[in-house]
């Protein structure tokens, strides 16, 4: 036993993840690796129509397939219940197809291939309907309805009559939702304003592409409990809303979520493929698995939200903001999922990111034959700071004023309380602008680039900045914003954490394992932690809204300090000495002062569990974060901190062809304190080329409502020789209510790249595009439009 | 369900034309790395048979014939782009394989499989052409193996339509050693190194001596149902100064004898301006460079 | 459909198995011998997550019929456990932090595999060339290449050509336009 220790911290060192070494062997067994005795599996029939009525089923010629157990459709499940955001739409459609990836009919079959070849053999008869695939089509009088009237045999049952949502009521116009906020008087702004710009921004379809394909498997005991295993990011949540949907009680749902390959917000919603999978285990008998191909993920996973937006602002000569007027169209596509509701982001970025005296902002989502969107890394905060940070290079020139200039002078500052009702209790960005703009050479570098745009040459060079504000503090969208810990400690010293918070590959059980590491002394190698069953772990609200390092951490800390009183007061009375005095140190109670060992950790949790008072060290903890609603004006302060980062984006522009290679990015980014240095550099890379991909390379491109490239071959990620230079700091602000000072960063680093790019490529060419992604042929007809004109 | 219920590997080219003939019915495996994936996609139907052809030793090797280099059908882009005769007398088509696919499709795929699919945007197909490259096809003629050769600008008919007769094989593509002063380019439009199926691709080839170029060839890829020759532009370039003016002509030629469709890749009107933008860079650079 | 018998070496142990003809040597490796570290992740040579060596040769196995595997050699993800190279990379991945939901990882650490092999040495740029058929969305392939690259550390140097082993550079002397 040594005789002293000294105190150690694992804080902002470099930790390897926990599960790295699972997944690097290939030994981590992700759904697409997971086999249940008997199990059978699923395939779903799709809609081969944009937009129709269904006329007739029929399913006997698949029924009859050998190896075939089930075939269903809408009229097999008569209990089904809509599903998504606005419920308005059932799992098994019922009368009429609204996008070609409806789902019409499922199977059930001993193996894939007879899944597959039975479908092939369901014959649908369709009557074609108008097709609506442009959201400004939706809005126009007389415009055909995507949900002109309940839908179909299944809302016609008498038990759903009392129910709410589309799916029962029809809606008689194509609007799916409205925002609307208000600060100020706009009017009044304009009136104030020297220069003002109103223009439009259109942003594009694009997909998660997680590299594992969605999946579920789904089993019921001789009890009707249901076992689901699932990819979600929230199953306390899923739990309640599958007991809804399956008319089910909750406590009879059990949700195993294997190690996920990818996330990225694609799995917060229930999407229709995991209630089918459900019907047919149910109609079986038997467990069934349901794995998507590659090209159902580009069809049937959900996308980023394509918005057009239409950005009005001014400022004065001296620089100062003086409002802002948004108006917005969501092409909500066929159903409404998460989506719809980014606008809760993006009018923060439009009310907080620089303090705007005065804002109007008005958001439409509408109804259209296109692919849904579900919620996506950085939830309308991408599309949003696409527009403001252009108009913000554009305004500073019109008043003659340096881009970093103009930022600085309506940049926040820490303690400022917006007009929205934000609180920024810890705030870097003027820290990240100047630390960014310093690191990357932008003053100077603008201003060479800008001498070089009207000299010869092919290759122009152009460097281009955008700022970032995003909930890092958790949000409060639910009534709880909560997460759960219970903190149980073995007879050796070592410490089974279970936590209510999801791992889907960012570091979370690392960092949480750290940070009880941290507080009770102990190695890494003494953590495990279980945090993937409903029926063990305590409630969380899911990995979303960067939240999972703020408030599981603050939660697994918590739990984590009433396991370090109850030792040290045990300890303390043991060894007589005084609790205050103590600390635990390398598995050990010492002597806070001199690190003087008193005794081993584990020798103490023995001789408390061995005695005639016996006693267990085990704790619990609940986290719930001092943060707010919005009220029904959308004011109020949503997290308990919020996150800032600037990002410079240096591109090279071959005015011959139009591409545009992505040279270096430079970052900085308040991140309260960094926590794991591996784990959060791993993230903003990632991040950085997940911006990339939305600025430069990747489309969904959906044509009359049809999907034209559902593969990796024509949607194109960003493969290893295409990334940039990266150079990334981070400025710790010490958020006073983070876990050891730390802010969410998930989200952060994919939010500014589109737009600093954007702000780069004017810089080299003088040529402003409002459009994503800036292809090769896009930038080329810019560039052509504009040499056409200057001539 | 598929009609396939046969597998054969013949193991030698005798025996495989000699099956070809007999059982008529059948899918040819190479590389696989295109075969497999259309099939899943349903956009091959499996014919009765499946050959595999890659136990037939005379597919393999790349050798010097005379003046003629001679590679296997079965060569992979890999092999390719580490002969050293390859290295030596065709370094063009080293560039070509830096910009096939990835790494893994390379150690698959497979020239003879390339040339076979005849898609308008194969990578190989617009370098073979300015290549000057015939391909030697065999087949069973009164009992005997017969070869023939044909150039391969007549080979290809159409999007994966080539002259290939039913019951033969493609067993080696033939390149002529080029002769002394030969320049030759590639370009493979795109904005990653690899891993990407071209907008449109242009090869130039030709003589280079005192500045004028002569023999010249020129190809274009992905601008139209097959690769195509450049016939304007080699009119353009033979014989000609390669100074500002011819390039700007021949630029100019290029995009007016292409006639590319739009699809969702590019438009026709992007790929006309990449035809004349990249044919006048090439140009530029093979003048500055010689 | 034709069920076809194959002989080969699967990580090192001799294999026999009947497969459809049309299997791919994908599924083969999942669903009839049960080894799941290889990963399908599209199914058409797009994302190398399903990379595996034949006869030491990098390939998508979701490309490569079953069929084909006869008489070779196929090491997957799993083989290289008991391979020093191997080893050494998925150390390299753990460390570097090369690992995030770690679908791609197995299929990058058979291709890091290959690509050291030829190459015991590559420049990043060469690193990142020789991945770049392996496609990850988490990570921004940085601490990818900085795995590769820590696990070429006391490598020795390839081997001369004729000395055995596969020691040629694909990358090196290439032309680039």
């Amino acid at each position: 036993m040594p005789e002293t220790i000294q105190r150690d911290s694992l804080i902002g060192k470099r930790i390897t993840k926990l599960d790295a070494p699972e997944k690097a062997s290939g030994k981590t067994r992700y759904i697409q690796d997971l086999d249940v005795q008997g199990q059978l599996y699923g395939k779903i029939l799709r809609s081969s129509r944009v937009h129709a009525k269904i006329k007739r089923i029929d399913t006997s010629k698949a029924k009859a397939l050998p190896g075939v157990h089930a075939v269903i459709t809408a009229a097999d499940v008569p209990y089904q219940r809509p599903i998504g955001v606005a419920k308005d739409h059932f799992p098994l459609k019922t009368d009429r197809v609204r996008s070609t990836r409806d789902e019409i009919a499922a199977v059930a079959a001993e193996s894939e291939a007879i899944a597959e070849a039975a479908l092939k053999l369901i014959e649908v008869e369709y009557e074609d309907l108008p097709i609506l695939a442009d959201p400004y089509d939706s809005l126009k009088p007389g415009a055909p309805l995507i949900h002109p009237e309940p839908h179909g045999a299944s809302a016609k049952h008498d038990h759903l009559k009392q129910a709410q949502g589309i799916a029962y009521l029809g809606k008689p116009d194509n609007v799916a939702m409205t925002f609307d906020y208000a600060q100020g008087d706009v009017a009044a702004g304009e009136r104030e304003s020297d220069v003002v710009f109103e223009d439009t921004f259109t942003l594009h379809y694009v997909t998660h592409c997680c590299m594992g394909v969605s999946g579920i498997i789904a089993e019921f005991d001789s009890s009707g409990n249901l076992l689901l295993y699932s990819n979600t990011q929230v199953p306390f949540l899923h739990k309640r809303e599958f007991a809804e949907i399956l008319s089910m009680d909750p406590a009879r749902i059990r949700i195993i979520q294997p190690p996920i390959g990818g996330g990225f917000g694609s799995k917060l919603d229930i999407y229709p493929f995991e209630p089918i999978c459900v019907y047919l285990a149910k109609a079986t008998g038997r467990p069934v698995k349901l794995v998507f191909t590659r090209e159902e993920e580009f069809l049937a996973s959900p996308t980023r939200q394509p918005v057009i937006l239409t950005l009005r602002s001014g400022c004065k000569k001296d620089g100062t903001l003086t409002f802002r007027t948004v108006n917005t169209l969501h092409d909500n596509g066929a159903y409404t999922s998460w989506g719809a509701t980014t606008p809760f982001v993006m009018m923060q970025t439009i009310s907080s990111l620089y303090r705007v005296p005065h804002c109007l902002y008005h958001t439409k989502a509408v109804y259209t034959n296109n692919p849904y969107a579900g919620s996506f890394r950085g939830y309308g905060n991408l599309q949003a700071t696409f527009a403001v940070e252009q108009h913000m290079d554009m305004m500073a020139e019109a008043i003659g004023m340096d881009p970093l200039d103009f930022r600085m002078k309506n940049a926040q500052d820490p303690g400022e309380v917006t007009p929205q009702g934000m609180h920024f209790k810890s705030c870097g960005l003027k820290e990240c602008l100047t630390t960014a703009a310093e690191m990357s050479g932008y003053r100077e570098k603008f201003k060479i680039n800008l001498a070089n745009r009207d000299k010869p040459g092919h290759i122009k060079r152009g460097i281009g900045m955008a700022s970032m504000l995003h909930v890092g503090g958790g949000a409060k969208i639910y009534p709880s914003d909560g997460c759960g810990t219970i903190l149980k400690m073995d007879d050796f010293g070592s410490v089974t954490l279970i936590t209510g918070a999801s791992e889907i590959g960012q570091g979370s059980e690392t960092v949480l394992a750290q940070l009880v590491c941290e507080e009770l002394g102990l190695p890494l190698s003494a953590v495990r932690v279980v945090n993937n069953d409903t029926e063990i772990t305590p409630w969380d609200v899911g990995v979303h809204a960067s939240r999972t390092t703020f408030i599981a951490g603050n939660s697994a800390i918590g739990a984590a300090k009433k396991a370090r009183s109850k030792i040290l007061a045990a300890a303390a009375t043991q060894a007589g000495l005084n609790a205050d005095d103590l600390d635990l140190r390398g598995s050990h109670i010492v002597e806070a002062k001199s690190g003087t060992v008193v005794m081993s950790l584990s020798k103490l949790l023995r001789q408390l569990h061995f005695n005639d008072k016996a006693e267990l060290v085990m704790t619990s903890f609940y986290y719930e974060p001092p943060s707010r609603h919005q009220d029904k004006h959308f004011k109020g302060d949503v997290s308990a901190a919020y996150a800032w980062a600037t990002q410079v984006v240096e591109v090279e522009v071959d005015t011959d062809t139009g591409i545009v290679k992505m040279l270096k990015v430079t970052g900085a980014h308040d991140v309260g304190r960094v926590l794991n240095r591996l784990g959060i550099e791993g993230q903003i890379e990632g991040g950085i080329v997940m911006g990339q991909g939305y600025a430069l390379t990747e489309e969904l491109m959906v044509e009359n409502g049809i999907v034209r490239n559902p593969g990796f071959r024509d949607y194109k990620l960003v493969t290893a020789p295409e990334i940039p230079e990266m150079d990334v700091r981070f400025i710790e602000t010490m958020d006073g209510e983070g876990p050891q000072g730390a802010k969410g960063v998930g989200e952060a680093p994919a939010i500014c790249i589109a737009a600093a790019t954007a702000n780069a490529i004017h810089n080299a060419t003088g040529v402003r595009i409002m459009a994503l992604p800036f292809t090769p042929e896009k930038v080329y007809r810019a560039l052509h439009a504009a040499k056409k004109e200057a001539a | 369900m598929t009609a396939l219920d046969n597998y054969i590997a013949p193991t030698s080219l005798e025996q495989a034309v000699e099956q070809l003939q007999e059982l008529g019915e059948v899918t040819i495996l190479a590389g696989g790395t295109d075969l497999m994936p259309q099939a899943n996609a349903g956009r091959v139907k499996f014919k009765r048979t499946l050959m595999n052809i890659r136990r037939i030793p005379e597919l393999r090797g790349i050798t010097r014939e005379g003046d003629e280099i001679r590679i296997g059908a079965l060569a992979t882009i890999s092999e390719i782009m580490t002969h050293p005769l390859i290295r030596e007398y065709l370094p063009l088509l080293v560039t070509v394989g830096d910009h096939f696919a990835s790494s893994q499709i390379r150690n698959a795929g497979t020239l003879g499989g390339n040339v076979c699919n005849a898609s308008p945007a194969g990578d190989t197909l617009v370098p073979l052409l300015v290549l000057g490259a015939s391909v030697e096809l065999a087949s069973m003629l009164d009992d005997k193996l017969f070869r023939r050769s044909m150039p391969l600008p007549e080979f290809f008919v159409g999007p994966g339509k080539t002259r290939l007769a039913p019951a033969e094989l493609l067993a080696a593509v033939r390149i002529p050693v080029p002769p002394k002063g030969f320049v030759a380019r590639f370009h493979k439009f795109g904005t990653r190194p690899a891993l990407d199926i071209s907008a449109i691709s242009i090869g130039i080839s030709g003589v280079l001596d005192k500045g004028t170029l002569s023999q010249v060839r020129v190809a274009f890829g992905a601008v139209g149902p097959t690769p195509v020759c450049g016939a304007a532009t080699e009119e353009a370039l033979e014989g000609k100064k390669l100074d500002a003016a011819t390039i700007a002509a021949a630029a100019v030629a290029a995009r007016d004898e292409v006639h590319p469709i739009s699809d969702v890749r590019a438009s026709d009107w992007y790929r006309k301006e990449m035809i004349h933008n990249m044919t006048k860079r090439i140009l530029e650079d093979v003048s500055a460079s010689h | 459909m034709s069920q076809q018998a194959i002989n080969f070496t699967l990580n090192g142990v001799p294999t026999r198995v009947s497969v459809p003809v049309d299997m791919s040597a994908l599924e083969m490796i999942r669903n009839v011998a049960g080894l799941t570290g290889t990963k399908y992740g599209c199914g058409e040579g797009e994302c190398g997550a399903c990379t595996i060596l034949l006869d030491g040769v990098s390939l998508n196995s979701c490309l490569l019929f079953a069929v084909e595997c006869d008489g070779r050699q196929l090491t997957t993800i799993e083989g290289l456990a008991s391979d020093p190279l191997g080893l050494r990379i998925e150390k390299a991945f753990v460390e570097a932090g090369a690992v995030q939901c770690g679908f791609c990882t197995p299929g990058m650490v058979v291709q890091a595999k290959q690509l050291l092999e030829q190459n015991p040495h590559p420049t990043r740029e060469e690193i990142q060339r020789g991945i770049e058929g392996n496609l990850c969305r988490c990570t921004g392939y940085v601490k990818i290449i900085d795995a590769i690259e820590a696990a070429t550390k006391d490598l020795p140097p390839a081997p001369l050509p004729g000395e055995g082993g596969n020691g040629r550079s694909l990358r090196s002397g290439t032309n680039k336009e």
